[in-house]
């Protein structure tokens, strides 16, 4: 269980990140989970200063656009680049944009975090 | 205006032990434009956690930065525990404990050798890397490896300290205290230190809440943040205080961490002392069911984030770990542009870059 | 052969290369310098620049990044040369073995002389690798160590 989720749509997550910018929050990272046929987003925040800590969650398909929030919060430029990179998020209006190479070389594999067929049925087959 | 040169700054370079290139847009000497160009430490670690079994993860974690391993291993175990959840030992936890702040306080001299290396005084690093060794060898003593201790476990710690080790650890670090302490005299007050650090890059104490900074780099800018405030592991018995300067500059990021090394082997005698008696491992059966979990836990660099997803199986669905570098390297971007050529290193080095971590 | 054989053997210059590694490898290398272990006893000190170079020390797995830049600096030595993989990771990979990155051991992209063990290598047995890489060195010259 995460503390303090908040199920959004991607559309509002641009007046949601501002919300956290204006009280001063400090952006944490996010993560990226590929879901199958869609790809889950979870952005994390903390109120600063002190340890409390919230969280943004969005579930995309794979293929659909993603606002940036670098305009906000430039310091989120290398996860938003990683998303892009290793699981194909596509993010649109990045502030420095890598070009898909910020940490894959030109002949890594490519989107190299999405789920492997194997590990699907792995995760299926349950508990051993 | 002056014609404008790029010159790429490593990766590979004197200052820094690893690899991270930055592309410095220079007018003359003064850096006006910075971009970082990482991607040489990427291994892929998050995937093969995905891959391999819950146990073999921990060895997997600690690598993913070789300094702050221990930490790294404590991390993933608190996370994977958080999913059941389940208790550990309250002596399990006080052991975590000490080997976190013997971790930290090897890494934090470890990085006041590097920094007096970056300005030239050489002899001040080789004496701060004498009294590393000392710890180091307590760490062998206590956890069974130099740099990579593997200590922790799902459900504890795999070594106890009996009562002579704790006899020898506490004479050891009382005598490390006071090399520090006298040493540290020295960086502090010395003027050609003050020279080289203070009013280098500079950051405020809105911009680095604004850039998401953690550890001693944020705490320099007078933001009062440690993890170790959440009273995780045994640090909520302990009397802790975070280490805050105010100038934000590259001399109060040395001041926050020498205060912290200080303050780490307080917090080691003050575990030792309070340490209760007890098993040191609870037994673990089966898998963490289908749940998510997230950890904070403070390094050496500044806070590490894990996010954990469990399916039930043997394996992890996803495991995300922000470091702290992560989190450091776009203040960069703020701090060196306006800054001279060679004031680069030492801006550099006093966010303590950790490039291995970052690129996992 | 004479003096120039007899000095690389006395004072041998090494250069360090992370290519990926964890970094517990290379700061054991650092910790070699440092006044415990002190290397340069041996006459070793640790170069910048490769051209300076005569032993190699590598640290880490390859990566698909690192693989150029490792290959580029090996042909920027000089002969005779000798390079020497530190740690458990740049024998094989290591704990790194599945990762998707990481393409295996040093010697999949340059020939290795001297293989040292360990996660993370400990600094007397770097020192010892070294050592043995200098025997190796002797040989080949046909000079005694």
């Amino acid at each position: 269980m995460i503390d303090k989720l908040k199920e959004i749509s991607k559309d509002q997550l641009l007046a949601e990140v501002k919300k956290y910018a204006d009280s001063k929050a400090k952006f944490v990272t996010g993560s990226c989970n590929d879901l199958g046929d869609r790809l889950e987003v979870t952005y994390f925040f903390n109120a600063s200063p002190g340890m409390d800590m919230s969280a943004l969650r969005f579930t995309v398909g794979k293929g659909e656009e993603v606002p940036s929030m670098t305009g906000i919060y430039l310091t989120a430029v290398l996860i938003e680049n990683e998303m892009k990179e290793l699981f194909g998020l596509k993010v649109k209006d990045l502030a420095i944009d890598f070009g898909g190479h910020m940490m894959l070389a030109q002949d890594s594999p490519v989107l190299p975090m999405l789920k492997s067929e194997d590990q699907k049925a792995a995760a299926q087959k349950g508990g051993n | 205006m002056a014609p404008r040169t790029i010159t790429p700054f490593g990766p590979q370079h004197p200052v820094l032990p690893e690899p991270i290139q930055l592309k410095l847009t220079l007018e003359d000497e003064k850096v006006v434009d910075v971009m970082p160009a990482i991607g040489y430490g990427h291994r892929g670690i998050e995937k093969a956690c995905e891959l391999n079994e819950y146990p073999k993860n921990i060895y997997l974690c600690e690598r993913i930065c070789g300094i702050c391993s221990c930490i790294h291993g404590i991390t993933y175990c608190e996370v994977v525990e958080s999913l059941w959840p389940m208790d550990i030992p309250p002596r399990a936890k006080y052991l975590r404990t000490i080997f976190s702040e013997m971790s930290r306080t090897h890494s934090h001299l470890l990085w006041l050798g590097l920094l007096a290396d970056a300005f030239g005084f050489e002899s001040m690093f080789m004496q701060y890397w004498r009294i590393r060794e000392k710890v180091l060898d307590l760490l062998e003593l206590t956890a069974g490896h130099r740099v990579t201790q593997s200590v922790s476990i799902i459900g504890g710690v795999r070594r106890d300290i009996d009562a002579d080790m704790k006899k020898h650890c506490i004479e050891v670090l009382k005598d490390v205290r006071k090399e520090v302490e006298a040493l540290s005299n020295v960086l502090v007050n010395d003027y050609t230190v003050k020279a080289r650090t203070i009013g280098k890059g500079v950051l405020s104490y809105d911009q680095a809440i604004a850039l998401g900074c953690c550890g001693p780099h944020l705490r320099a800018s007078g933001v009062k943040e440690d993890c170790r405030m959440q009273g995780y592991l045994a640090y909520g018995d302990l009397s802790f205080e975070p280490v805050v300067a105010s100038g934000g500059d590259s001399y109060s990021r040395a001041a926050v961490r020498i205060g912290e090394t200080i303050q780490a082997i307080d917090l080691q005698l003050e575990a030792l002392g309070k340490m209760p008696e007890g098993e040191i491992a609870a037994k673990v059966k089966g898998n963490p069911p289908a749940n998510e979990a997230t950890m904070r836990v403070e390094q050496p660099r500044g806070e590490v984030f894990y996010y954990a997803k469990g399916n039930g199986t043997r394996n992890l669905e996803r495991l995300r770990v922000r470091t702290p570098t992560y989190a450091n390297i776009p203040s960069l971007l703020v701090m060196l542009p306006g800054c001279e050529m060679a004031d680069v290193p030492i801006i550099v080095l006093s966010i303590d870059p950790c490039i291995s971590c970052t690129e996992r | 052969m004479g003096i120039i054989a007899t000095s690389r053997l006395k004072s041998p210059w090494i250069m360090h290369f992370d290519n990926s590694s964890c970094n517990g490898c290379d700061i054991e290398v650092l910790a070699c310098l440092t006044p415990l272990y002190d290397i340069e006893r041996f006459g070793i000190v640790n170069m910048g620049n490769p051209k300076h170079t005569d032993v190699l020390v590598v640290t880490g797995p390859v990566n698909r990044r690192t693989a150029r830049v490792l290959k580029n600096l090996y042909d920027q030595i000089a002969d005779p040369k000798m390079v020497i993989a530190v740690g458990t990771c740049s024998i094989s990979g290591g704990v790194f073995h599945n990762c998707y990155n990481v393409l295996g051991g040093v010697d999949k992209v340059i020939p290795v002389d001297v293989y040292i063990p360990g996660c993370a290598a400990r600094p007397e047995a770097i020192i010892d690798g070294v050592v043995m890489a200098l025997q190796k060195l002797a040989k080949l010259q046909g000079v005694a160590l």
